[in-house]
Parts: structure tokens; C-alpha cells; sequence
């Protein structure tokens, strides 16, 4: 029962968030860059993650498919990093609306995939995150040409500049990820 | 397998919306979606400065078109006053005989025939063959549609009213088609003159 009213309580709170993120503010986070790309974004990416956190923790998935949904999870990244695509969901309602969807997905799939996934897969995957992250950084701080035309070249600097910090931390996280997973498989030793 | 699968399909879609890996902005995908060069230039009337009603087509010549709008904070002038140097790299054997320079302003609220004259004049009172011009009886829509045909994009951001927009210069021949498109912010005017020198000789 109590359990019951938890899971109640707890899906209001990610509906009720979700409701703020896509729909009620949506044209605050579309008015710059750094708002849709560095918050909007990744609140639905960790929404996603904290529903999975909550209801997905027993799912078992075989290797093949957790890879598969990594490589998904990855992709969903790369495409909504795309400065065309970032315009096409600034542009239009519906296909921001997609992006958010796709971000809550991909976030409530790499909690149970994460969880399960061998630990050399799961470094891999984190390293892979950190170095898009940084890559994607200086591609938009390097270039002085405009490269979304909802947005402005200072706030394409501005990106570019917190995605690589947010790249080298991201960086350090799997830094310990790693030493903490050497950790335990030595004490297994 | 299925890994494989998942990477095929995401590969795919992706592969699929950057025009093979060759479009990653909305400018260069405006400009691949209207197709590959040589290609008709869309139709389309325009009004000169000097209140002349043209279509491109009647002007059997090339001509080297660009696009603007007046209230610009900062790309449009620069990518003007290239094409100012570009101009005056060429001479009068060439210009303007074969060669017409043209200068389109799409911000049909705010330009009119008074703003673009006064521009013009910022550029000289010698530039025959240069024009500044305005569609012509032209709804935004319908000039919208002309703009993606020609592989220009352009959007107004509502809240400061600022037009982001393609800077691409579209070499047209005398047969009204697209030949060549030059990206100034990454060609300079030099480069620039000499393949429409090559382009105008052959």
C-alpha cells in the first residue's frame, strides 16, 4: 500500500515536472541556447533517469539488447546536439515535443541498461558521453560562424563553453566510476 | 546482431538528416535540399531602387545575387561590403555588360524602395550594375517559398525581431540558373572573383 502511494506520488511529481519543462516553459527554454541545450535537455534526459531509477531497477536485460539501447541512447545525443536539429525544435512545437520525448526515453532506459551492462561497457559509454560533450564544446566556441539561426553566436559561445566544462566533470565522474569498479573487482579477487 | 541493427538504423536516421553527413545545419540544408547546381532560378519579380520592375530572366547576363535586409545588426553589411570589393575587382569590360551584381532585401515589413536607394548610395555613386532590389508585388509566404526554392533560409527570432539568414552568393547564368554558390564567410573575395572570371569566360 505504501509502496503503491510512493509509485503515485512519485509519477504526479516527473508528470507534473514533465508538464513544467515541455509545455509550460517551454518558450522561456527556447528563447536562448544555453537554456534548451544545457537545461531543458538534459531535465527531460533526467527525468527519464530517475523514472528508471524508480521503476525500472528490477528489469534484467541480456547484453545484446543493452547495447543496443546504449547505441540508441548515444545516437538520441549526437542527433539533438545537431545544430539543424537544435532549429528544427525551436522552430517547431511538434518537433521539440519529439525531442523531449526522445530525451525522456533515453533517460529511463539508461538507468536499467547502465545497472545491468557489463563495467568495461558502462566506462565506455560514460568516457563516450564526456568526450561528445567536449567535442561538441569547442566545435560551437571554434567556430565563428553562426550555426542555429533561432539562436545567436554569443549564447553558440556560451554553449560551447559550459558543455566543455560540463564535459571535463562528466569526465572525472567516470574517472571515478572506473577506479571505484577496480575497486570492487579487486576486493572479488 | 540486434547491436548491429540498433547501430544501422540510428546511422541511418542520422546519415538520412545531414544529407549524408554533408548537412549539419539548417543553412546548408535549405541550400542541399534545393537541389545540386546547375538548377533554375525560382521566379520571381523584383523592384529596383530606381523603381524598375525586373524578372532575373530578362536580364540574359550573369548575375551574382545576395541577400539582405537593412535593419541587419552585423553579418549583412560585412557581407556587403565584400561584395563591394568583389565589384571593384572586376572592370567595366566585364561589369556591366556580363556581369550584374543584385542585392535583395527580404524583410518585406520593414525595407522599402526609399531605405534601399539610401543604402545603395552608402556604396558609391559609381556602381552601375550593382542594384538593391525588393520582390515585387510579393506576399511573405510566396517570398518564403522562392527563398527555400532558391536554398536560402531565413528566420526571425520573435523576441528581438533579428533575421538569421543563409549569406550564400548565388552565381546565376544568362539561362537563369543557379551555377555556382559561394559561402563568403569562408571564401575571400579573390577566390570569389576568379572562379566567376572563369565562370563568365566559359
Amino acid at each position: 500500500m505504501r509502496q503503491k502511494l510512493t509509485n503515485t506520488i512519485f509519477i504526479l511529481i516527473i508528470v507534473v515536472l514533465c508538464w513544467l519543462i515541455s509545455f509550460a516553459f517551454n518558450d522561456w527554454f527556447c528563447a536562448t541556447m544555453p537554456r534548451h541545450q544545457l537545461l531543458q535537455l538534459p531535465a527531460m534526459l533526467i527525468l527519464g533517469f530517475f523514472t528508471g531509477w524508480q521503476f525500472l531497477k528490477k528489469l534484467k536485460l541480456e547484453m545484446h539488447w543493452g547495447i543496443s539501447l546504449l547505441i540508441f541512447v548515444m545516437a538520441s545525443l549526437i542527433f539533438w546536439m545537431l545544430p539543424h536539429s537544435i532549429d528544427a525544435a525551436v522552430i517547431d512545437n511538434r518537433f521539440n515535443l519529439l525531442m523531449l520525448i526522445n530525451m525522456f526515453v533515453a533517460g529511463l532506459l539508461t538507468f536499467p541498461v547502465l545497472r545491468n551492462i557489463i563495467f568495461e561497457i558502462r566506462i565506455l559509454f560514460l568516457g563516450m558521453v564526456a568526450v561528445m560533450s567536449i567535442a561538441t564544446g569547442i566545435a560551437l566556441i571554434s567556430f565563428n560562424l553562426l550555426l542555429c539561426s533561432a539562436f545567436n553566436i554569443e549564447q553558440q559561445k556560451e554553449t560551447g563553453a559550459v558543455l566543455i566544462k560540463a564535459g571535463i566533470a562528466f569526465f572525472f565522474f567516470t574517472l571515478y566510476v572506473f577506479f571505484r569498479g577496480i575497486g570492487k573487482h579487486r576486493s572479488y579477487e | 546482431m540486434i547491436p548491429i541493427f540498433s547501430l544501422l538504423i540510428c546511422t541511418s536516421v542520422i546519415w538520412k538528416w545531414t544529407y549524408g553527413f554533408s548537412a549539419f545545419t539548417i543553412f546548408s540544408y535549405t541550400l542541399k535540399s534545393a537541389g545540386s547546381t546547375p538548377r533554375d532560378f525560382p521566379e520571381m519579380k523584383f523592384i529596383s531602387q530606381d523603381e524598375k520592375i525586373f524578372e532575373l530572366k530578362e536580364k540574359k547576363k550573369y548575375v551574382l545575387v545576395n541577400f539582405v535586409y537593412l535593419n541587419c545588426p552585423y553579418v549583412c553589411h560585412k557581407v556587403n561590403n565584400q561584395i563591394e570589393e568583389i565589384y571593384h575587382l572586376f572592370d567595366s569590360t566585364m561589369v556591366p555588360s556580363q556581369l550584374e551584381f543584385l542585392t535583395i532585401s527580404f524583410d518585406l515589413k520593414n525595407d522599402d524602395l526609399v531605405k534601399i536607394k539610401r543604402y545603395r548610395e552608402r556604396f558609391g555613386t559609381d556602381i552601375n550594375g550593382w542594384s538593391f532590389a525588393l520582390p515585387y508585388q510579393s506576399d511573405q509566404k510566396t517570398f518564403n517559398r522562392f527563398l527555400i526554392q532558391a536554398g536560402i533560409w531565413k528566420y526571425q527570432i520573435p523576441a528581438n525581431g533579428v533575421i538569421n539568414h543563409s549569406v550564400y552568393l548565388l552565381l546565376i547564368n544568362p539561362k537563369n540558373k543557379i551555377v555556382k554558390i559561394f559561402d563568403p564567410a569562408r571564401e575571400n573575395s579573390q577566390a570569389i572573383t576568379s572562379q566567376i572570371k572563369s565562370c563568365v569566360k566559359n
